[in-house]
């Protein structure tokens, strides 16, 4: 489904500080799959994550989704791509402080134009499924770690998107936390989802949700493996 | 040279165009060197980059390129009190050798400028750059155009000189004393003007309602549409102020734009150049209509740009008969 033909991503490129993230990679990435992207930091996997994502464009090579070519793309053929094919978790989750948890899922949804109603009952939805229906009226900064962390997977979801994107979604999360979100995963590939994750935590790739792991270092693949 | 905020906008507006237009051209011809889409290497992203930030930039400067000939105008005919004998721009444009040229490369390029950004606007619809080629190669040829508009209009605000005494429109553009091209030009026979110039109206509705209907004719109605363009530029000098000055023979295409006549001259100048450049804009697009990525997007905007124009044009005939039904003059 996602096929990357020698991607290069080079930043400060031509100055004294400048940085290869990413050098060469090509891969085929199978739908409906987990794959775990897994390396230290610095590997790159972050970075790859973000031009799978359309959140960058690289410095060189070919991004294919589906069958259409997505690096080329003018930045507002981009933005709809990824707004309707992708769900973004974040490391520190990224929710709004200041408004309630139901304002914060819904928040991605708004420039889609879809009516008010259509989109609240939809976020209502995602509560119920993530027993957070209760919370929907709280502002975030009341949650607890685990209660933020599946409002920010809820929130990624809130455009049924394709493809969920993980950027070390439990580095802060502690064991059980970790393994309830591997859990969520497994549901989503239950689901036809498509997940890419990037970690280097043994609690997300050595769990049996994952399909395949992805070892990265110094911006390269070192070796791609069925899990 | 008179150091006013307006002609010092736009002496320092078209250098700058000028310049603007001078990078991307240089950026032009790498992109017809080396344009690739199929390929993914680091000077193909590149240039895909740039190549946005590039355009964007130029689309504002060709926004105020065509803006800069209503502000042309403006200040032309401002400037009629700083020279003795001038009653509106059809004085001040003649007290050197460079104002009436720079008057009509103004407006060429306004259609220019203007048809630039129409291939622009239909390049942008499509995902994968489909006119990234022509674009460049419009640009590229528009470019002496631009610059010596530049130059000319230069030349013309630095050799204003206030002692000079010039002619203004009793002069230059009234039946009994017309001499020289733009002024003979002004003062056709009105009545087979007037005539052709209905006809052509007439014309470029029926075209353009069949292209809209039917999506043929593309090219007919865009051809039409110029020469209709074209002969009603000449009607209004030389029939339509007859009516609003209530005069039998003065044809200036200056002193309609004066607060005595409401301004009325402005509109008619945006009516005619909205209708022009529209209606061109839709021939420009045809042989575009089939490319993969603008076949959805493309037919639409012509449609629009077909609308744009039917209305321009209606408006100005409205326009020009309700000031001939209601002066008080009468040709016959």
């Amino acid at each position: 489904m996602i096929e990357l033909k020698d991607i290069t991503k080079v930043f400060n490129a031509g100055r004294l500080n400048e940085v290869v993230a990413v050098a060469g990679v090509s891969l085929s990435l199978e739908a409906g799959q987990v794959t775990v992207f897994k390396g230290p930091s610095g590997s790159g996997k972050t970075t790859l994550l973000g031009l799978i994502g359309c959140m960058a464009r690289p410095t060189a090579g070919r991004i294919m989704l589906g069958d259409r070519e997505i690096t080329s793309l003018p930045e507002r053929f981009l933005t709809a791509i990824r707004r309707q094919t992708f769900g973004f978790i974040f490391q520190q989750f990224n929710l709004l402080k200041g408004i309630t948890v139901l304002e914060n899922i819904m928040l991605p949804a708004y420039p889609t134009g879809e009516s008010y109603a259509a989109l609240k009952a939809r976020a209502m939805e995602l509560l119920e499924l993530f027993n957070l229906e209760n919370k929907a009226a709280a502002p975030v900064e009341w949650l607890s770690g685990g209660e933020t962390q599946r409002v920010a997977i809820a929130r990624a979801l809130i455009n049924q998107p394709a493809i969920i994107i993980a950027d070390e979604p439990t580095a802060h999360l502690d064991t059980r936390l970790s393994r309830e979100f591997m859990e969520i995963m497994r549901q989503f590939r239950a689901a036809g989802k498509t997940v890419f994750i990037a970690s280097h935590d043994p609690i997300v790739y050595d769990s049996d949700a994952v399909n395949r792991v992805v070892d990265m270092r110094d911006g390269q693949v070192i070796v791609s493996r069925a899990a | 040279m008179f150091f006013k905020p307006d002609i010092l906008a736009l002496f320092v507006g078209a250098l700058l165009v000028s310049s603007m237009l001078l990078y991307a051209d240089y950026f032009g011809v790498k992109i017809l060197r080396h344009w690739d889409i199929r390929s993914g290497s680091e000077l193909q992203l590149a240039l895909e980059r740039k190549t946005y930030l590039i355009t964007t930039l130029m689309a504002y400067a060709f926004a105020f390129q065509a803006a800069s000939l209503f502000l042309f105008i403006c200040t032309a005919d401002h400037l009629h009190v700083f020279f003795t004998g001038a009653m509106c721009a059809a004085g001040s444009l003649n007290v050197n050798p460079w104002g009436y040229p720079a008057a009509v490369f103004k407006v060429v390029n306004f259609l220019l400028a203007g048809m630039w950004l129409t291939l622009n606007y239909a390049d942008n619809q499509g995902y994968d750059y489909p006119l990234v080629r022509q674009k460049y190669l419009f640009l590229l040829a528009i470019t002496p155009m631009i610059l010596a508009e530049a130059a000319v209009q230069g030349a013309y605000f630095l050799d204003l000189k206030p002692e000079v005494i010039t002619s203004c429109c009793g002069t230059l553009f009234t039946s009994v004393a017309a001499k020289g091209f733009f002024s003979e030009l002004a003062i056709l026979p009105p009545l087979p003007t007037q005539i052709a110039c209905f006809a052509g109206l007439a014309a470029t509705l029926i075209t353009g309602i069949f292209f809209y209907r039917q999506s043929k004719g593309g090219y007919l109605f865009s051809s039409i549409s110029l020469l209709t363009f074209i002969i009603s530029w000449l009607a209004l000098f030389s029939f339509i102020c007859l009516y609003i000055y209530e005069l039998p023979t003065h044809h200036c295409p200056f002193c309609i734009l004066h607060p005595e006549y409401h301004y009325i001259g402005y509109l008619f100048y945006l009516l005619l150049l909205g209708g022009g450049l529209a209606g061109l804009g839709v021939g420009l697009l045809m042989p575009f209509r089939k490319t993969t990525s603008l076949e959805k997007n493309l037919p639409a905007f012509q449609k629009r740009l077909t609308l744009i124009s039917l209305f321009s044009y209606v408006l100005f005939a409205a326009l020009a008969t309700y000031e001939i039904v209601f002066s008080n003059l009468t040709l016959k």
